[in-house]
């Protein structure tokens, strides 16, 4: 048994005596609805915090013009219909009517285009430019419609503006506060006290557009930096809900009928970056034979107890859009006699000696790490594992440094294939790989473009798998989203955005 | 006394400046910026949008310029806000200061508590079994890293106790008991190390004030020996443990970032060890040149409480 193990299992123990403040609550309507996450949100800047911590606070307070629904399609948010022009350039939306930001203005066409443009500056320099990076240009005929003019036909715009950087937020209070520590939307709640590394409360916006959510009044999000004392919270009945960041704490709460355990597919996924600027991964055979190499089940096992699904470039929880691991089974069966036979074509029949970075704070990193290492012994590729802070990791990763042979990744991911790829994989944008591949590309270019969604497909489709006969990288897994609550708690998932779903939670029986 | 006073007091500013100095360039050594930190591996990449960012938080300024703007702030009475929440330094200090000022004196009081008796006891019995095995101890306590400890502590508590460290810090204020239920296991763990310390410093000081004349003469004029300990040992023997405790401080400010972070309690420690991490800068500064400034407080006040307990310092 580890620590975290035996500290949940012992504080369990304990809970059983203690009286359950929550389960009594669970009864009424309404009421404090309260969940507890081990990583702080380091500021709540919708436009300039890259974070998934942020990104999951950001439903809670504002709105995006469209958002995305429970079954993974784009819904009218702030928008309540539009339509677009014959050349597929020019998109007319109506926005909604009486919307109301947390200071008490009125919503308008003006917010649209001022957030919009704010993103799209490179002044501002919010990492959410990409998104959004087809607009031309933006006008407001009148306060309730936005015109949106693209430079080409842009098949991904909606899943941009539904994407974790563009909620819209109101002009004044950019200029006249500070959205990295305030949050003036027009979301379903109201920030009411955000304290650093400790906690944040909101309460139910009452002039909320959406009639009758949420349905909670209120809701307080905790920092435990122990999931293994979140777990015992949720056993104590002192919380109602957690979203797990080890999915092996899974399999202590599973069988607990307090609590009720939801697993769901996960957009963002595990990965191997592999830097194309350096030899021998210059060579398509070499990247081929660690493809080989690696046994991507094992990886899964060993670092989500299997809670999770094998992955190729697009995740599963991409519904319609992924291909399912055994469309890629020419590379994902662990083949070690055809890999050193690559190896050997490549030149290096002996294998060679490289280095793998991983962050020692990204448990799921670790444990993979120390698997594929082993994986590429097999082939003669001594990997040796080098630990790096994630500040120091980052500045040696990103664009131009590019200072690794073979990292350990971890990504967020997106609902949309072309959000996912383009900017990852382009050659004009390079951010991972420092890779750069022409037929890549021209795909990629096409799958942006391509409106008609079964052309689109079959695009993406091809992408996926050129991308891994290419191994580009080595994709590994998308771990399980799990979301566990008191069993009175009415919680719905919503994987298609790895949001809260806190908007529709309710503490009813 | 009161040029002593004065002069003391004054050495402060001459330190405080060299801190200032060395935690500013020292942050800057670590590789990554917060700007790096914001953008990350998620957001889009661009040359423009990166000179923007560093430009907003004055990155793109020589440094001896970056670090003139920060002192002249910090001289006017200003510690910044920081880079990632957008909150006022200050604000974030002191909504922190209370746990960790609890902490440190919580400790400072299991070291004392535990600490000076055994050192008195161990002296008592020099030699002896108990002698051996106290400073064993004691020992054990000083090689113990606190993390460890801290870890070690929480298991055991888990264990046998079934106690798991509660999440929401409670003030000593609202409610006493369950402050102290909060605080004492941190306590205890920090305190550790300085026990040990207290303890050997007392040990030693006991016995060398023990074969003192005025203990002969005590003894002579036939008090007991309880007497002799109590009143012309133990008082004599505290002077050296003032000035250790005054050092020791230093420990216990450092230990309790670690103490802080492993029983998650809301401290300037646990900020600091955050701020460190986001690269926050104005943060990082504000929180070191803080601890500093407390830390050479509360040395001043030793030194002066020095001056007090022996004459001979405030005449020298």
């Amino acid at each position: 048994m580890d620590r975290r193990t035996f500290l949940a299992l012992s504080a369990s123990a304990a809970a059983v005596a203690a009286a359950p403040a929550v389960a009594q609550q669970a009864r009424r309507a309404g009421g404090t609805f309260i969940s507890a996450k081990t990583t702080e949100a380091p500021s709540l800047d919708p436009i300039l915090e890259q974070a998934l911590s942020r990104q999951r606070l950001d439903p809670l307070f504002y709105n995006r013009l469209v958002e995305w629904s429970h079954e993974g399609k784009l819904e009218p948010a702030l928008a309540e219909s539009w339509t677009t022009s014959g050349d597929g350039k020019t998109w007319t939306f109506k926005l909604r009517r009486g919307v109301k930001f947390h200071n008490g203005r009125d919503f308008s066409s003006e917010d649209v285009k001022f957030t919009y443009e704010r993103i799209l500056d490179p002044k501002v320099g919010s990492g959410g430019r990409g998104y959004l990076s087809a607009i031309d240009h933006i006008d407001t005929p009148d306060a309730h419609t936005v015109r949106i003019v693209t430079k080409q036909p842009s098949a991904s715009l909606l899943a941009g503006m539904a994407g974790g950087w563009s909620a819209i937020v109101s002009r004044e209070a950019v200029e006249k506060s500070d959205l990295r520590r305030t949050a003036v939307g027009t979301g379903p709640f109201i920030l009411q006290e955000w304290v650093p590394q400790s906690h944040l409360k909101a309460r139910r916006n009452p002039d909320y557009w959406d009639k009758g959510k949420p349905a909670v009044d209120a809701i307080e999000i905790k920092v435990i930096p122990d999931e293994a004392n979140i777990i015992a919270q949720l056993r104590t009945g002192n919380i109602h809900h957690a979203l797990l960041e080890d999915n092996k704490n899974y399999l202590l709460v599973k069988d607990d009928k307090r609590l009720r355990a939801q697993r769901a597919p996960r957009l963002g996924f595990d990965m191997v970056n592999v830097n194309h600027g350096r030899k021998p991964y210059t060579d398509v055979r070499v990247r081929q034979a660690l493809s080989l190499a690696v046994d991507r089940a094992e990886v899964l096992q060993a670092a989500a107890s299997g809670l999770g699904s094998v992955t190729g470039p697009l995740t599963p929880a991409m519904r319609p859009w992924a291909l399912p691991a055994d469309a890629f089974k020419e590379w994902y069966t662990p083949n070690v006699e055809r890999a050193k036979k690559l190896l050997a074509e490549a030149g290096f029949p002996n294998g060679f000696k490289t280095t793998l970075k991983v962050i020692p704070t990204f448990p799921t990193m670790v444990a993979g790490s120390q698997v594929i290492a082993a994986q590429l012994k097999k082939i003669g590729v001594d990997a040796q594992i080098i630990q790096e802070e994630y500040g120091v990791w980052i500045k040696a990763i990103i664009k131009p440094n590019f200072d690794f042979d073979l990292t350990m990744n971890a990504t967020t991911g997106d609902a949309d294939p072309d959000s996912l790829l383009y900017r990852r994989f382009h050659s004009s944008e390079k951010q991972w790989n420092n890779d750069g591949d022409p037929d890549v590309d021209m795909l990629l270019d096409q799958g942006r473009a391509t409106l008609d969604p079964a052309k689109r497909k079959d695009v993406y489709d091809r992408v996926q798998r050129l991308m891994v006969d290419k191994a580009i990288q080595i994709w590994t897994f998308a771990p399980d989203m799990i979301d566990v609550t008191q069993s009175g708690v009415q919680y719905q998932q919503h994987f298609t955005t790895n949001y809260y779903g806190f908007r529709t939670v309710t503490l009813e029986k | 006394m009161r040029r002593y006073v004065l002069l003391r007091t004054l050495s402060i500013l001459p330190a405080l400046l060299g801190v200032s100095v060395a935690v500013f360039l020292l942050v800057r050594l670590i590789p990554g910026t917060v700007v790096d930190q914001m953008v990350g591996t998620e957001g889009s990449y661009s040359e423009e949008s990166m000179r923007a960012l560093r430009a907003f938080f004055g990155l793109d300024a020589p440094i001896h310029v970056q670090y003139a703007r920060w002192l002249g702030a910090v001289l006017r009475g200003d510690l910044g806000t920081s880079w990632r929440t957008g909150l006022p330094v200050v604000q974030m200090i002191v909504s922190r200061l209370e746990v960790t000022v609890e902490l440190t004196l919580v400790a400072l009081l299991v070291a004392a508590a535990v600490g000076v008796p055994l050192g008195m006891l161990s002296a008592r019995r020099e030699n002896t079994t108990l002698d051996h095995v106290v400073r064993l101890v004691s020992l054990f306590s000083l090689s113990i890293p606190v993390f460890w400890q801290a870890t070690m502590l929480i298991l055991a508590f888990s264990l046998w106790l079934q106690w798991a460290p509660p999440v929401d810090f409670v003030s000593l204020a609202r409610d006493p008991l369950r402050n102290l239920a909060i605080i004492t296991l941190p306590g205890v763990a920090l305190g550790t190390a300085v026990a040990a310390v207290f303890m050997r410093m007392t040990r030693s000081s006991v016995l060398e004030v023990m074969g003192q004349d005025y203990i002969r003469t005590a003894r002579a004029k036939g008090l007991a020996e309880q007497g002799v300990l109590w009143r012309h040992a133990l008082k004599n023997s505290l002077i050296p443990l003032i000035t250790v405790a005054g050092v020791q401080m230093g420990y216990l400010l450092g230990g309790a970032v670690i103490t802080e972070e492993v029983f998650t309690l809301p401290g300037v420690g646990r900020l600091l060890l955050w701020a460190v991490f986001q690269r926050d800068y104005p943060l990082v500064q504000g929180t070191i040149l803080f601890i500093s400034a407390l830390f050479m407080v509360s040395n001043l006040v030793v030194d002066l409480l020095y001056a007090y307990v022996d004459p001979r310092i405030r005449r020298g």
